[in-house]
């Protein structure tokens, strides 16, 4: 039981699927337990296949693994056009892999006591399933085209587990917006692929990283691929300019938002990025500066929106755009800087993941989601207060969270960079620090801003409490895997950090603790948490004259910068627009003149024609007269 | 005995011929009453029978040839106006008039 079973691990999620999609209806409890016991097998398989990955790898600083299992389904060998499906493993595919299983049981698991009562139970489970079929996938997967079929598989399923509650106009919107946003990425995804494979003539990964290391590609060429490709990171991670659906997507239920949009489908774009970075290293270097520039972009864009937003959940959805724009900055660094990349998606999996749960079981609750109704919730939901807390602090960054560990190895890796990016960076942090505290402090402590709703609010039951604690455990101490000692005592034969870059370097760098870095970053979180404590502390005055004092910026934060407004003015004027032009085109030239047009020239010809028959005899005298007429002339004319 | 050949021309019947045979197709043309009609068709024909008799006269005066065309057009045009008469009847008939203005239910 090992690597070679690999395929099982997206396989029994698919069955499931299948089993859910057709049968929910008739079996007992709408059939949770086919989902849960799935994901409970994929978890355990995984470990097996994890475990057999890392025995079966050399001990430290050795050469690359890549071995491959799948078969050709589709071969049109005319076009060098094949379909294969083919799974691969290595440390990349394992670090997602556990973001997947682990999260996506705890997400299960929990769903019993969030989704109870719920409609179509039975169907969420399904589209859960699938979604965990299709994830794994796109990670297992060895080949472009296999990755470019799952990639849409996930955002099918966001879709339709965004649109769940799909009665609700809002969440109906939310889905179709999810789902166009990032169908502008995909295609631009698809274009990358296409060009890589007229080059190469294969889809296969290893085979066009092998070409763009050795120069097979012409360097522009290679350059806009890769950009392309990257355009369907920026859309399937939340990009600027395409974060714009990330936020909207809470109006799925709150699982969903912890698994998908927080956990797994939103990193999918930062797996990609690492995936493809030997073809990074092959293009010019503006590809990566590209890349850096927009994850900066994205991640000031969403601290400052994150520091005004009311919905908790909102907030926290934020947070996880700043932590994707973060990943992104980070991959923008080139080879080394894919270690602290996945650390911070490892780590990120399990805070974020408990951030929504635990937004979910403050929901569950009091059934609100505005911070203007909640508060002093610390004494009713002990356990949520404690966990969420943890989540946030991770987030923020403090030590020795695993979200400090994180941070501080993408702050390592700027500062061997640039520093004018190290300096961004850092800016960010305490005011990370800031919304985090703002979050939790208006949700869990002060006084309760609705009594009748403090009341009725209460620890959730075990199955949404349990995922917490161990979510909040892992989210403490899993940072610590980037020191040698507790990676080999794991099993990994090094640090974190060194396992995942060997993926792509033979000779991956050590780990070493910065120390002034990690100061400054404590003393810049520690600062910006002190403050967001005097801010928003009792009645939250302080905060309050901020927002009427610098009206511009609220106003502009709170209306994410315009830029939905920007959005639909586009759609409304130029695309529907385009589409009035083009349906006038469509009315007048094709189908009155095109189609029309000859049987309206026809019939008046025809009328024209019939005034001749007068039924008067005198008129058809007259007419042969001339014929007779006509006749004799041109026949004595050309007879001569 | 001198013939005619030595003292009209050909031409000069020809041109009665014409001129009978454009006072027809006028009359046909112009008429209104369908028996006027059939009066100046047979004006028409009448011309044609001079037509080949004067050719007959002029160019065959052996076998005289066009005689029998003439006769053949006598023929003719007798039968035609019997059966013209029989049709104006008819549609006298039906329509009680023989104006042929009036006589349009072919019309479009």
């Amino acid at each position: 039981m090992g690597m070679e079973q690999a395929w099982l691990l997206p396989a029994i999620p698919a069955v499931a699927f299948v089993v859910l999609a057709l049968f929910h209806g008739y079996l007992p409890r709408q059939g949770d337990w086919v989902a849960i016991g799935a994901s409970i097998a994929s978890f355990g398989l995984f470990l097996f296949v994890a475990i057999d990955l890392f025995d079966q790898l050399p001990a430290a600083g050795a050469a690359l693994v890549n071995n491959t299992a799948g078969f050709d389904w589709v071969e049109i060998p005319e076009i060098d056009f094949v379909l294969r499906i083919g799974f691969r493993v290595d440390q990349l595919t394992v670090v997602m892999l556990s973001a997947v299983t682990f999260v996506g049981m705890l997400v299960h698991i929990y769903s019993t006591g969030y989704m109870k009562g719920e409609r179509r139970y039975g169907w969420y489970y399904a589209v859960l399933a699938l979604f965990v079929a299709s994830m794994m996938t796109l990670v297992l997967a060895d080949n472009f085209l296999l990755l470019y079929i799952t990639w849409e598989g996930v955002g099918i399923c966001s879709y339709l587990l965004i649109g769940h509650y799909y009665e609700r106009r809002s969440a109906a919107e939310a889905a179709k917006k999810a789902f166009i946003t990032t169908r502008i990425g995909d295609v631009l995804l698809l274009i990358g692929i296409v060009l890589l494979w007229r080059e190469a003539g294969t889809f296969d990964m290893s085979e066009i990283f092998h070409m763009a290391e050795e120069g097979g590609f012409d360097k522009t060429y290679l350059t806009m691929a890769t950009l392309f490709l990257f355009g369907g990171a920026m859309g399937k991670s939340a990009q600027f300019p395409f974060h714009v659906w990330l936020p909207d997507a809470m109006e799925g239920p709150t699982p969903v938002s912890a698994l998908i949009h927080a956990a797994t489908m939103v990193v999918a774009g930062i797996y990609l990025v690492a995936r493809v970075m030997p073809l990074f290293e092959a293009s010019f270097d503006g590809a990566l500066y590209f890349v850096v520039a927009i994850g900066l972009i994205t991640t000031f864009l969403s601290v400052f929106m994150g520091l005004v937003m009311t919905d908790i959940k909102r907030v926290v959805a934020y947070s996880t755009l700043n932590s994707l724009g973060l990943m992104m900055v980070a991959l923008g660094f080139g080879e080394a800087g894919v270690g602290a990349a996945m650390l911070y998606l490892f780590a990120h999996a399990f805070f974020k993941a408990l951030l929504f749960l635990g937004c979910g079981s403050v929901i569950h609750a009091t059934k609100r989601q505005e911070v203007s109704e909640l508060g002093g919730l610390r004494k009713k939901m002990p356990i949520t207060n404690a966990t969420f807390l943890i989540g946030a602090l991770s987030m923020a960054g403090m030590v020795p969270l695993a979200g400090f560990f994180a941070k501080d190895e993408i702050l390592v890796q700027a500062n061997d960079f640039n520093i004018v990016v190290l300096v961004l960076i850092l800016i960010t942090l305490p005011l990370t620090a800031m919304y985090m505290w703002r979050v939790y402090a208006l949700t869990f402590l002060g006084q309760p801003k609705d009594e009748r709703v403090h009341e009725h609010a209460h620890e959730q039951a075990p199955v949404m409490v349990y995922p917490l604690i161990a979510l909040a455990g892992l989210a403490a101490v899993v940072g610590f895997v980037v020191f040698e000692p507790v990676g080999e005592a794991i099993g990994l034969g090094q640090g974190f950090l060194e396992t995942v870059e060997n993926v792509l370097v033979a000779d991956p760098h050590h780990f070493e603790f910065d120390w002034p870095i990690a100061i400054i970053s404590t003393l810049l979180v520690g600062g910006g948490l002190l403050a967001a404590m005097r801010i928003w502390s009792g009645d939250a005055t302080i905060a309050k004259e901020a927002g009427a004092r610098y009206r511009f910026a609220h106003q502009l934060f709170l209306n994410k910068f315009y830029l939905d407004d920007v959005y639909q003015w586009i759609i409304t004027n130029v695309v529907i627009g385009f589409g009035k032009f083009i349906a006038v085109f469509d009315r007048t030239v094709i189908n009155d003149t095109g189609v029309d047009g000859p049987g309206d020239v026809a019939n008046g010809t025809g009328f024209l024609l019939k005034l001749q028959q007068t039924g008067k005899m005198p008129n058809y005298a007259l007419a042969m007269l001339i014929g007779v007429l006509v006749l004799a002339i041109v026949g004595f004319s050309v007879k001569g | 005995m001198e013939t005619a050949a030595e003292q009209i021309s050909l031409e000069a019947f020809l041109f009665v011929a014409a001129i009978i045979f454009s006072l027809g197709v006028y009359g046909v043309l112009s008429r209104r009453n369908a028996v006027q009609i059939l009066m100046s068709v047979e004006l028409m024909l009448n011309a044609v029978a001079v037509n080949f008799v004067a050719f007959a006269v002029y160019t065959d005066p052996e076998l005289f040839r066009g005689l029998i065309f003439g006769i053949f057009v006598i023929i003719i045009a007798a039968a035609e106006v019997g059966l013209a008469l029989g049709i104006i009847l008819n549609v006298f008939r039906s329509q009680a008039t023989v104006n042929v203005d009036e006589v349009s239910e072919l019309k479009w």
